[in-house]
């Protein structure tokens, strides 16, 4: 059975590198041909990772002897939401960036790089030994910037440099203090291991080192996540990706900073988190707010998404702050829900960038809703669903978080923890507001010129699927909830009340 | 009549003794029979790959396991000894004067000035100097194997003649001349201090114990990491290494950042494990100027455009993670100085190497600045993927695993011993060192029509790349190849490096 998840590792990277030194070759691979190894590749990969997720084999080997670091991969109610977006989220791009040519670089390399990102999320999802859990984060990193200093909007180039190095150089930053953190706390607590050290429930290590050491991590992370105001990286990445960068970044590469934080820090040090949990949840409601104020006056619609996921991911952390169980299950319900429906908008946005040659919502268009339907109810249900309309997937995680902080842990204070969810609760006002004056602009209204062609085949199969997931998990929250609700009372039951 | 002398053995010796000896018969060959010149190289690499052969056996030895010789009748003292961590830093000593005789390897066509023979003997006595310091324990002969590996140095640099190579020789036979005069200095306060020429950690105990000989003992190692700090390029010793770098012909400029730096952490290794005792008060000194190494190397690196001036302060920003792990006193501080001075030197040569098999191809005009590199990538893949794979390790990003590992490594010991504002500082560092490294890959990687520049003054490439690459000397090609085929291999399997330094 460890075959499976071997393979779900080794085909990304083996094609990924395949591609990158193929499209150097004195015979360079078509684009078509490209795509085509690609789409197997990943299509593989997912069927592989589905195996994984159902049949959970472990792997565990020794890799660094002399730091006692080993090759130990598996799944667990909590990663397996996160591998399965991962991996179907790796074949939509695939899907999405069919019959679109790359500009800037040679195809090759553009499938290679996402094929190595995907390597990286999902090695980072599977990993069990922190230090691999670390080396994993730090492999989506080159690929990420090929892509975006490569493979991004082509007009400006000075820009794309400016994007592509920000995003290197904050997320390098974030993850050598991440790293700082994890050695600190496999020093203090004597395993690597990361369901020993969840296990453990920071037995052993005083309050004050557990503080230091849950602050590194969450400075370190949240800069990943992003975290207002460690976030300034990520509005000119996701401005600059290509799409299928975007969607790469927002979907999956965020999730990993707030998985991280699951792992490494509310696991292992629960009275260092719970000390620092009342400012990260701040941070967190000021990032809603922060996100929403951008977003009412954004008219990039790329740039829009953006600090629409820094909104988002203010959700997230206020639930993880809460130190419920529940709070916990929002988070990382609300992390899937973003990652459905961020990949959505910004399949979509791409989508609307190419046929109108920029990403301006002021500039008079015709609307959606008149000469492209189908875009026009993507687009609807994302912002729906970014808004938090019930029934929509954004609902449930957001709705939770807020409840959960309601009535946070015992060890959190209780009226600060209130006040914040009232702000939160003006900003998830914001995020109605800004989601409506962005149909209104585009959505609604009669023009009909400048006309565009609606979605069709891959780009319209992709957004579909992506719609239903919507509705589905909307409708039914349950599927996701009881995946992590096993693993989530595990790591929350034991913390001190 | 054993009694009386001084045991040896030419086997545990070997390392030391086949580049010596490989100088001597250059030397000799060369009086015997003038105007060889592959011949002397050939000497040379069968002499070095002897000494490799010779190490094996000191690898991978477990903790205080050694191979141990000249040692003095009675006391138990040995003049040399190679355990695991000497015998890696002597193997990667040989392997890199390997690499760098391949890069300087002679063509048909240009007269080398001082002839082959000199070039090859002083690459070979400057080895022999660095894998004598390794396995040195007594401070007579690691002061003499230190300043071994370094004066032929100054000759290597100088040779060319160039207005250039001459001020880049002064520059280091100034610090030489410094540095062996504070290692003077801190030979006669180990004496005073510790009543015993030998460099052990049971000398080292009892004077530390004795409030009047122990200041004398922290004075002798300040001067000590003060001495070695000008050979390991630290600032503020560091001065001398973006000229004396540009000024040497490319291959030494490669031999100085590769085996001459070996020659330094081990010399440095040798003396920081025989003051254990002392703990960290000590190397409080050693965290000041690594911190300080690794800003300024960084941000100078930033701002050149050079490629060998980079690649100096590099050296300088890397030397600083070098010692970074040895502010904190522990055996894993010494493994992890010396597996990041492993993976910093493998890929600093592999750098090396490109840069010189593409001297060759474009000519040194066009190889010279950062930005000569635009589209390499597409006229270039093979060179631009090993650039890529060696800058990427330097920069502790994967592909570069090795680099990644040896940056955990490093950082281990730091937050071990809970010195978390050197650990933040190195953190910002690590994101300095990634600018510095992706500045120049950003420009490999990008398409060359971008480029600016008027299409007359260059002549158009009009051959294919494969043509190209037979310009390319074969034993550059070979020491690309080499240099790649190792990072390759470290890199999936870094254990392959680590375990060499033993357990």
């Amino acid at each position: 059975m460890v075959i499976l998840l071997i393979g779900a590792l080794l085909i990304p990277a083996v094609t990924g590198t395949y591609l990158i030194l193929a499209g150097r070759g004195p015979r360079p691979v078509p684009e078509e041909n490209a795509n085509m190894i690609s789409l197997a590749a990943s299509v593989a990969t997912a069927l592989l990772v589905i195996a994984t997720v159902m049949a959970r084999p472990v792997l565990n080997q020794p890799w660094l002897t002399s730091l006692g670091v080993r090759l130990h991969f598996a799944v667990d109610g909590i990663s397996a939401p996160l591998l399965l977006l991962t991996a179907l989220l790796s074949v939509a791009v695939v899907i999405n960036a069919r019959s679109r040519p790359s500009h800037g670089g040679s195809p090759t390399t553009f499938y290679g790089c996402l094929q190595l990102v995907e390597l990286g999320a999902l090695a980072t999802f599977l990993a069990r030994d922190a230090v691999i859990f670390y080396v994993s984060f730090e492999i989506v990193l080159v690929p990420m910037w090929v892509l975006i200093s490569r493979y991004g909007d082509s007009h400006d180039l000075a820009a794309r440099r400016d994007a592509s190095g920000r995003f290197v150089l904050y997320t390098v930053l974030g993850s050598t203090l991440m790293l700082i953190g994890i050695l600190a706390l496999v020093q203090a607590s004597g395993t690597a291991d990361l369901d020993a050290l969840a296990a453990l429930h920071g037995a052993g290590i005083a309050r004050s080192t557990q503080i230091i050491i849950a602050a590194l991590l969450l400075v370190g992370m949240g800069i990943k996540i992003p975290i207002w105001p460690l976030h300034t990286w990520l509005p000119p990445a996701h401005t600059i990706a290509p799409t299928a960068g975007s969607v790469m970044l927002a979907a999956v590469l965020l999730k990993m900073g707030t998985y991280g934080v699951v792992r490494l820090a509310i696991a292992p040090l629960p009275l260092g988190f719970g000390a620092l949990a009342p400012a990260f949840a701040l941070l967190g409601v000021i990032g809603i707010i922060w996100g929403g104020l951008a977003c009412l006056v954004e008219n990039d619609l790329k740039r829009l998404i953006a600090y629409s996921s820094v909104a988002h991911m203010g959700f997230v952390v206020l639930g993880l702050s809460s130190g419920t169980t529940v709070g916990l299950q929002a988070a990382l319900f609300a992390n899937i829900a973003h990652g459905v429906v961020s990949a959505l908008l910004f399949f979509l946005v791409g989508g609307l960038k190419e046929r109108w040659g920029s990403a301006d919502i002021a500039t008079a268009r015709a609307a959606l809703r008149e000469v492209s339907p189908r875009l026009g109810f993507a687009l609807v249900v994302g912002f729906a669903a970014s808004l938090g309309l019930p029934g929509l997937v954004g609902f449930w995680g957001e709705f939770l978080a807020m409840y959960s902080a309601w009535n946070p842990a015992p060890d959190r204070p209780q009226t600060f923890m209130r006040f914040l969810v009232i702000v939160a609760v003006l900003g998830a006002g914001v995020a109605a507001a800004y989601s409506l004056r962005v149909l209104r602009l585009i959505w609604s209204g009669d023009r009909t010129t400048p006309a565009h062609a609606d979605a069709r085949g891959g780009e319209w199969s992709v957004l579909a699927v992506l719609c239903a997931a919507v509705l589905v998990l909307g409708v039914a929250p349950g599927l996701l909830l009881n995946s992590t609700s096993k693993a989530a009372t595990a790591i929350t039951m034991e913390v001190p009340r | 009549m054993s009694q009386a002398v001084v045991s040896v053995n030419v086997g545990i010796l070997l390392p030391v003794l086949a580049p010596a000896i490989g100088a001597a018969v250059v030397l000799v060959t060369d009086v015997a029979v003038q105007h060889l010149r592959r011949a002397h190289y050939l000497i040379a690499l069968v002499a070095l790959m002897v000494g490799v052969l010779a190490t094996i056996a000191g690898l991978g030895l477990v903790s205080g396991a050694n191979r141990r010789t000249l040692c003095l009748p009675g006391s138990g003292q040995c003049m040399y000894v190679a355990d695991s961590v000497g015998s890696t830093l002597q193997l990667a000593a040989l392997l890199a004067a390997a690499l760098t005789l391949l890069l300087s390897w002679p063509d048909d066509k240009k007269e080398e000035p001082g002839g082959t023979a000199v070039v090859v003997s002083l690459v070979l006595a400057a080895t022999a100097g660095a894998t004598a310091v390794a396995g040195a324990r007594d401070i007579g002969s690691w002061l003499v194997a230190l300043e071994l590996a370094t004066l032929p140095t100054v000759a290597l640099v100088a040779l060319r003649g160039a207005r250039s190579a001459i001020s880049g020789a002064v520059a280091l036979l100034t610090t030489a001349l410094v540095s062996f005069g504070l290692l003077a200095l801190a030979a006669a306060l180990w004496f005073t201090a510790t009543g015993s020429g030998f460099l052990s950690p049971a000398n080292a105990l009892a004077s530390s114990i004795d409030p009047v000989r122990r200041p004398i003992l922290v004075l002798a190692v300040v001067v000590v990491i003060a001495g070695i700090g000008f050979k390991l390029s630290l600032v503020p010793f560091h001065a001398w290494t973006p000229e004396t770098y540009e000024g040497a012909p490319l291959p030494i400029a490669a031999f100085l950042a590769g085996v001459s730096k070996i020659a330094a952490l081990a010399a440095l290794l040798v003396v920081i494990r025989a003051v254990t005792p002392l703990g960290n008060t000590a190397l409080a000194a050693i965290a000041i100027v690594s911190a300080v190494s690794m800003t300024l190397g960084n941000v100078m690196a930033l701002r050149q455009n050079g490629v060998v001036r980079l690649l100096a302060w590099s050296t300088v920003a890397q030397a600083g993670w070098v010692v970074l792990p040895l502010a904190a006193v522990s055996t894993d501080a010494v493994h992890a100085a010396g597996a990041y001075l492993l993976a910093y030197v493998l890929a600093t040569l592999l750098v090396f190497a490109v840069v010189a098999a593409l001297v060759q191809i474009r000519g040194a005009e066009r190889a010279r600045t950062i930005s000569e590199y635009r589209g390499l990538l597409s006229d270039h893949p093979v060179l631009a993927c090993a650039l890529g794979l060696g800058l990427l390790s330097l920069a502790g990003l994967p592909p570069g695993f090795l680099g990644l590992v040896a940056k955990v490594a490093a950082l281990r010991p730091v937050v071990t011993s809970e010195l978390w504002l050197l650990a933040v500082i190195a953190a910002i560092n690590a994101v300095l060192g990634v600018a510095v490294y992706l500045r120049w890959l950003l420009i490999v990687i990008s398409t060359p029509e971008a480029t600016p520049q008027v299409p007359l003054a260059v002549p158009a490439p009009a051959a294919p790349a494969l043509v190209q690459a037979i310009r390319v000397h074969p034993a550059t090609l070979v020491a690309v190849g080499f240099a790649a085929v190792a990072l390759v291999l470290t890199s999936l399997s870094p254990q392959m490096l680590l375990g060499l330094l033993g357990g």
